[in-house]
């Protein structure tokens, strides 16, 4: 309606205004115009100044009358130098225009009683299409996962395509008519792009040649109802065994309220679920969930929530994820400087967790080490390591009450490395010697510590303390000893004290404050605080008594071996291997390409730029092949491939890296695809996406209704073969509807002032 | 010669008086020692404690000191508990208090302390609830050393005690290899430790035990939660270490197994 109006009264469509360049005709200079209006208007004023004297007028009157003249006689001046507005139009019967009709299974979703192609066909035969092929070479396209050709409406079938890759479909369809004079694109659709986002070289190719790209959208923004998992968002690898929290993200309308249930399975195995409240409609929704990853090997997780009664669209309720459990034990070496209770109750913690295997070694006497957990008799014989492939051998070092002075720096140096360079986790802990007592903070380890310990001694005191989580602490798995958060905090409040506490100075800036501890007249002091640092992770725990909550706690209670295996498993979780495989998507949703990586380090944990590296990859069925991979440049170390899952299932590539006859290690990772699970889920019209797609290209976005004035739309395009036009703009109705304006006005002014 | 009948009632009330001193007096002095063994409230902290357990022995009887009340928990205290400790500051980076401290049962203080020492144990018997605190703090993680009973009727009675804490649990000789002989020092071979009566008799064992039996119960991870020195004195070879009459050997012996089983007890 708007458009029809603005039509009328300016003669030509907005596209001209937008797009075209305001000019002045007449081959009569410029400057003799204003040289003319400025005469004009002066001559008016000297007039309507001698006249003052005369007049019955107020000044201000006779300033409004002498403006509404000046403004009839500049507009008509104006008239006689011809202003137009210069355009490129394309030259009609000359250029091609691109139909695109969406045939991705979203487009199957109906509304108003008929689906979206069916309502794109619809429109298209409104005279749309009739109209282009008036003026234009039509081309119908359609689009799924690729962009195929069709001869009429009739190829086009109903919608099936499994998914919808718009970027790259353009992309195509530009390289296909290169040599073609392509003069716009009209794309019908819902916008749903699979990969999220338009491809910026598909943005650029558009650019390139200048084709706009009219965006026709259909489909509501939101199901009526209907709840949608965004995301799912869980480790990519733990130990077997291990408690996981996922966070997983939705989003509902018309179920505000409601109480589904969510849940995480596994081949069919429940392995969690929990009540949800629905929030408000259209409302993004975190909620988590807690579970036992069960034991090694690739695991599938599905992510549900409940469907409702009523629910339009029940296939975007599930998501997907794999996480790769590992089923090796993890070693840990653990140096304590003096024989005390927190020593025995941390072995016997890790000694009930079959993915840990502690090491330790024990100052008995001044020069007697106890050594426990050791796989041979030689091994730590000769003391602490001083080699790196001694240390590295473990994925974590923990430190008790001994003080820095009885390492040499080449050691405090080692230990550096360890976390450093190695990726391994180190955790100090409270004692007689540890922390400011034992001058660790002088010692070259102190760069790797969460905090800046005090510069005081005697910070640690056999005086109870309480404990209490912070924030942080509520949400971390070390700190989790019931799933439910709130009453985890509760039962943290409730632990009995602690035998001891150490002052451990101050949290570092990037440094996590898990826990605090309380004791009278002090302030509170950090309990348990880690860091990330370098490939590694390291960690202080301001105690050497948390053996008191197994002795006080009731028979039974596993509160003393929980928190003790979950602080283990963190140290030593994501300590890297020799090898570490990877992939760019863990989960190919209908998609095939995969990018195979490994990062390769040798036995001191140095990249490893000189290996040879090879992969097999079994896929479903038991399929197998195998392939190299090369070096990635300028990045040691590190070598990809590209991969190609032909059928949906999983996949599990073993990469294998060697320099020369010796094996410097192996890395396992896997992937899956699905297929047929895109297109469930972003099924509201993506506006945003089709306007974003229009505007960076010189088009614009219509809704259905418009589609049969797209004719009229279309020809002011930069693309395909062109024709720059002037059009005249002295006889729009505006302009003559302005000048009666301006002189009615002036006559009704003066007569009500009294003048006429 | 018969007194005269005031002197006799005299002599009765006094008797009657001294008894009934005895039955105030004595029990008063008792309460005051009782007072002085309970200290837990010792202002001197530390990691290790030396922990002497106090119990209730069958002959119901609880006390210090020989001769009338004499009771068997504190056998050698606290002489023996203090040259032990002297020997643990010595020879172990064990940053433990200086005095001993006796522990009992009727309280959950027993907790804060996972290594226990108790001899003469044939005489101990446990309340219900004594008998479940102990239970529970072995399977916790505590530790308890048992020393100086003899003999097959001394075992019997200990066992019964035992029965009441852990019924369910055998007992088993420990073998040379065992780790908590090679704790601290090498004690694979090891000979009878006999008490103070050696010095006089030059036996070695006492009523009818004359082979020591090293033994211990085990937790379900094979840790050993009650060690068991059967037909020895380890407690007297340190109270008497100082003695010279007293062989060194026995003492160097006593003191090690000692250490081995605390290093034990702190690591396993």
């Amino acid at each position: 309606m708007f458009a029809t109006l603005f039509e009328f009264l300016f003669k030509y469509p907005q596209a001209v205004f937008a797009r075209g360049e305001l000019v002045l005709a007449s081959p009569r200079p410029q400057w003799m115009l204003w040289a003319l209006i400025a005469a004009a208007v002066a001559g008016l004023a000297v007039l309507v100044g001698v006249r003052h004297r005369r007049s019955p007028l107020a000044a201000w009157r006779l300033a409004a009358l002498w403006l509404m003249d000046s403004l009839l006689i500049a507009l008509l001046l104006l008239l006689l130098w011809e202003p137009s507005i210069a355009i490129t139009e394309l030259k009609p019967r000359q250029n091609i225009v691109a139909v695109v009709i969406d045939g991705s299974r979203s487009m199957g979703i109906a509304a108003d009683r008929a689906t979206r192609e069916e309502q794109a066909v619809a429109a298209l035969k409104s005279g749309a299409l009739q109209r282009l092929g008036e003026l234009y070479q039509t081309r119908l396209y359609r689009l799924g996962a690729e962009l195929t050709r069709i001869r009429g409406l009739e190829e086009l079938g109903p919608p099936s395509a499994p998914a919808t890759h718009i970027g790259s479909s353009l992309e195509q369809l530009v390289a296909e008519t290169a040599e073609l004079p392509l003069g716009a694109i009209v794309l019908l659709s819902d916008g749903g792009e699979n990969s999220g986002s338009l491809p910026r070289s598909a943005l650029e190719a558009l650019r390139s040649r200048h084709v706009p790209v009219f965006t026709v959208g259909f489909g509501s923004p939101d199901a009526a109802h209907d709840i949608e998992l965004e995301d799912a968002s869980v480790a990519s690898r733990a130990l077997a065994g291990s408690r996981l929290v996922a966070t997983v993200t939705l989003r509902q309308s018309g179920f505000r309220g409601r109480k589904p249930r969510l849940s995480v399975s596994e081949g069919g195995k429940l392995l969690a679920s929990r009540e949800i409240a629905l929030e408000a409609d259209g409302k993004l929704q975190r909620e988590e969930l807690t579970f036992n990853v069960g034991a090694a090997g690739s695991r599938t997780l599905e992510f549900a929530v409940e469907p409702q009664p009523g629910e339009q669209n029940r296939a975007n309720n599930t998501l997907t994820r794999l996480v790769s459990v590992v089923g090796e034990p993890h070693r840990v070496l653990y140096f304590e400087g003096e024989p005390r209770w927190e020593y025995k109750f941390i072995r016997r913690a890790a000694g009930d967790d079959p993915q840990l295997e502690l090491t330790s070694m024990l100052r008995t006497t001044e020069n007697k080490i106890y050594r426990q957990g050791i796989r041979d008799p030689k091994e730590l014989a000769d003391g602490f390591p001083t080699r790196e492939e001694d240390l590295f051998a473990y994925q974590a070092l923990v430190i008790g009450s001994v003080d820095a002075g009885y390492f040499t720096p080449a050691q405090q140096q080692l230990m550096l490395s360890f976390v450093d360079r190695r990726g391994g986790g180190l955790l100090l802990l409270g004692g007689r010697q540890s922390l400011a007592d034992g001058v660790w903070g002088g010692s070259r380890v102190a760069e790797a510590l969460p905090v800046v310990l005090p510069d005081a001694h005697d910070t640690f005191q056999r005086v109870p303390a309480t404990v209490s989580l912070t924030p942080a602490g509520a949400d971390s798995l070390i700190c989790r000893l019931v799933d439910d958060p709130l009453a985890n905090t509760e039962r943290w409040r409730k632990l009995p004290y602690l035998m001891d506490y150490q002052d451990p100075g101050r949290a570092k800036p990037a440094a996590v404050v898990l826990a605090e501890m309380h004791v009278p007249q002090h302030p509170a002091m950090p309990l348990l605080i880690t860091e990330a640092y370098g490939r590694g992770r390291s960690a202080v725990l301001a105690t050497g008594g948390t053996w008191r909550w197994q002795m006080s706690l009731p028979l039974g209670d596993n509160t003393h071996e929980l928190f003790w295996q979950q602080l283990l498993r963190w140290l030593v979780a994501d300590a890297p291997d020799h090898v570490v495989a990877a992939v760019s998507e863990p989960l190919l949703l209908d998609a095939a390409h995969e990018e195979l990586s490994a990062e390769v380090r040798d036995a001191t944990y140095l990249p490893a730029a000189d290996a040879h590296v090879a992969a097999r990859v079994i896929g479903p069925g038991g399929t197998s092949s195998e392939l190299d991979l090369a070096p990635a440049p300028n990045a040691p170390g590190r070598y990809q491939a590209q991969w190609t899952a032909a059928a949906p299932g999983l996949y599990v590539a073993e990469v294998t890296a060697h320099r020369g006859a010796e094996e410097i290690g192996r890395g396992t990772v896997a992937f899956r695809r699905l297929d047929g699970v895109a297109e469930s889920f972003h099924t509201g019209q993506n506006r945003e996406l089709l306007e974003q797609l229009a505007a960076s290209t010189g088009g614009r976005y219509l809704e259905p209704a418009e589609l049969p004035d797209i004719a009229r739309t279309v020809p002011y395009s930069q693309g395909g073969i062109t024709v720059r036009q002037l059009k005249e703009l002295w006889n729009m109705p505006a302009l003559f509807l302005l000048m009666l304006a301006l002189k009615a006005g002036e006559w009704l002014l003066r007569r009500a002032w009294g003048v006429v | 010669m018969r007194l005269p009948l005031k002197w006799r009632s005299v002599a009765v009330a006094l008797s009657l008086a001294c008894g009934l001193a005895l039955l105030v007096c004595v029990p008063a002095a008792h309460s005051q020692a009782d007072d002085d063994l309970d200290d837990y409230g010792s202002q001197e902290k530390a990691e290790f404690y030396w922990s002497r357990l106090r119990y209730t022995s069958s002959y119901e009887m609880s006390g210090y000191g020989y001769g009338f009340g004499f009771a068997g928990w504190s056998r050698d205290y606290p002489k023996a508990d203090r040259q032990f400790l002297m020997a643990l500051k010595r020879l172990t980076r064990i940053q433990m208090r200086s005095t001993e401290q006796v522990v009992s049962l009727k309280s959950d203080m027993i907790f804060n302390y996972p290594w226990v020492y108790a001899v003469q144990v044939a005489n101990w018997s446990f309340t219900d609830a004594e008998a479940k605190r102990l239970r529970e703090y072995l399977l916790k993680g505590g530790f308890l050393m048992v020393d100086d009973f003899h003999g097959t009727n001394d075992w019997q009675r200990f066992m019964a005690g035992m029965r009441q804490v852990l019924p369910d649990r055998p007992v088993e000789d420990l073998s040379d290899s065992d780790e908590i002989f090679h704790t601290l020092y090498d004690l694979g071979e090891r000979f009878q430790v006999p008490g103070e009566q050696y010095v006089n008799t030059g036996r070695t064992y006492e009523k009818d035990g004359y082979v020591p039996k090293w033994r211990a119960i085990r937790d379900d991870k094979g840790r050993i939660i009650v060690a068991i020195c059967h037909n020895m004195h380890l407690g007297d070879a340190w109270e008497w270490a100082d003695m010279p009459e007293y062989p060194e050997k026995f003492a160097s012996m006593a003191f090690r197994i000692g250490l081995n089983y605390i290093v034990y007890g702190m690591t396993h």
